[in-house]
């Protein structure tokens, strides 16, 4: 594709679609769309006519966000945020995927900040709650606990986004294509390449028990040794879920037999 | 509260709470899973949404206006927790105590009636402990056994790898989200220990973290890339340097990088800004001396 910049529209739609799921707005449906950059890869891809490099730049931003949950509901990224200005660069800049997260790694931070200022909004509109509770209001409370919080969040997310996207990812386009083929790109690489580990590390944290560690690592091994038989990952998954059966079925049986 | 000198002394047919069927559970679900984050705030959190979710079923059961003005007052107060495991069985919970409450006040036993004190409590106590398992069930392990199942799709440049870990995940989750209302409306409180203390959910649970650390590995081998691009020569013999670490074991160095972060989150706590900036470092001063 030979574009140079997003056309406004395109900058409208990626804009719309992050304010949906920053806003919250698509229900509970939001929480992988926003923990997960693939749905706004995609989304991104079907606007600028390109889904195939899309999704595959996609792929790499989403290793690094592989450990992203939201205890309390704050989280020290937005991946959502940042896939909808690094995925446009990196197809605007001809970026590799890996070159890539190196957009969307600060650009992910800055999201969290906006998604936190959504919350201090929020505490204004509570006092309206509040008052409609009081008088039994059940279309007020319908306004205040979803129209008006809806609307506050698109007011600050499609500007924000449209801005970033519009006149934002030419400039970092530009110049990170300037860089391209050098050394601080074998960097990018390299860095892209093993921040992989830090999402895995931290779903490893999160699923936790340390006994547990062990079923990583027969399958992290397995998959080295059948590397060149190209197994794909659905197979994997039945393996997978075969061991934690038997698993189950040994540990409840030895529990019965105590 | 303790408001004696209101209490009714015959039973009022009009004031009698409506019977709370599958289909009001449903819709309150249905409520609380599309409002859950969006009036998100620091100071309430997400208790709008609990009430947004809950008004249909309050409507139903309070016939007296001062009744049904101090419930939806009630759910107001500070609450949070995770929109299935905690939204779902607290919704449940709840409903079951409003209703058992209603009843109550409607027979004009206030003193008996379960006290808006204990409404409460069940709430915030639940709320923590229940959200925990839903974090780490929901968004830790069955979100990514999805997500790693449908990456190498995605890698392929496939639309299919966005689109089935959302949509799998939002019918999964909305499905025993509402399994998880009817139990805690069918079983009151004690459906909250069915679901931390159960045997059988433990299993579940077991099963599921299996799976997922499993899947990491897979993702692990397949995806992390980290490899030394470092090579030397004496006396006119090449040596290079991951030809002789793939010969001493493959996948050393990925998996090393991948258990470093896992002791440093073990040593030091869920520190992921730190890590992410530490890590970022280290790899660029090794890919740019060489080593990498």
């Amino acid at each position: 594709m030979g574009q140079a910049s997003l056309s406004s529209i395109q900058a409208l739609i990626i804009a719309i679609w992050v304010a949906l799921v920053e806003s919250r707005a698509l229900g509970y449906s939001t929480l992988n769309l926003r923990f997960s950059p693939l749905m706004t890869g995609l989304v991104v891809g079907i606007v600028m006519g390109d889904v195939s490099t899309a999704m595959t730049i996609t792929a790499s931003i989403q290793l690094i966000y592989m450990g992203m949950i939201a205890p309390g509901g704050a989280m020290p990224s937005e991946p959502a945020v940042a896939t909808a200005i690094a995925v446009p660069v990196a197809i605007l800049a001809g970026l590799q995927p890996t070159e890539a997260i190196a957009v969307a790694v600060p650009v992910g931070l800055l999201g969290s900040y906006l998604y936190q200022f959504r919350f201090f909004l929020n505490t204004f509109i509570v006092r309206l709650t509040d008052k409609y509770a009081a008088e039994l209001n059940d279309k007020g409370l319908t306004f205040s606990i979803i129209i008006l919080p809806t609307i506050v969040s698109f007011a600050l997310f499609v500007p924000a986004m449209y801005i970033g996207l519009y006149y934002g990812a030419p400039v970092i386009a530009d110049f990170t294509a300037s860089l391209s083929g050098g050394r601080i790109f074998h960097i990018l690489d390299a860095v892209g390449g093993g921040l992989a580990a830090l999402g895995i590390a931290l779903i490893l944290q999160v699923i936790g028990k340390t006994k547990y560690l062990v079923f990583f690592l027969l399958a992290y091994f397995t998959a080295v040794m059948l590397k060149p038989l190209g197994i794909n990952t659905v197979t994997f998954a039945i393996v997978g879920a075969i061991i934690a059966y038997l698993y189950i079925l040994v540990i409840s049986e030895s529990a019965e037999s105590n | 509260m303790g408001n004696e000198n209101n209490a009714k002394t015959s039973i009022d047919l009009t004031k009698a709470p409506e019977k709370i069927t599958n289909k009001d559970l449903h819709r309150s679900w249905l409520r609380w899973w599309y409002a859950n984050e969006i009036p998100h705030t620091y100071d309430r959190m997400i208790a709008p949404s609990f009430l947004w979710g809950i008004t249909p079923i309050l409507r139903k059961l309070y016939k007296d206006k001062d009744d049904l003005q101090e419930a939806y007052l009630r759910h107001t107060q500070f609450y949070n927790t995770q929109a299935v495991w905690g939204g779902g069985t607290i919704l449940g919970i709840t409903a079951s105590l409003e209703e058992a409450r209603a009843r109550a006040l409607a027979e004009g036993k206030e003193e008996e009636a379960v006290s808006a004190d204990v409404i409460n409590s069940t709430k915030v106590g639940l709320m923590g402990p229940l959200a925990g398992i839903g974090d780490a069930i929901d968004s830790g392990t069955v979100q990514y056994i999805l997500i790693a199942i449908a990456l190498p799709w995605a890698q392929g440049g496939s639309a299919l790898g966005a689109l089935f870990p959302w949509v799998a995940f939002v019918i999964l989750t909305y499905m025993y989200g509402f399994y998880f209302t009817k139990l805690g409306y069918r079983l009151g409180r004690s459906a909250a220990s069915e679901i931390i203390g159960g045997k059988n959910i433990r299993k579940i649970i077991d099963g599921l973290s299996v799976l997922g650390l499993f899947m990491m590995g897979i993702l692990a081998a397949s995806y992390v890339k980290v490899s030394s691009s470092l090579q030397w020569s004496i006396s006119g013999k090449e040596f290079v340097l991951q030809d002789i670490l793939d010969s001493v074991l493959p996948g050393l160095l990925p998996l090393a990088t991948v258990l470093g972060v896992y002791f440093y989150f073990s040593k030091k706590g869920l520190k992921i800004t730190q890590a992410l900036v530490g890590l970022s470092l280290i790899l660029g001063v090794l890919a740019a001396i060489g080593i990498l």
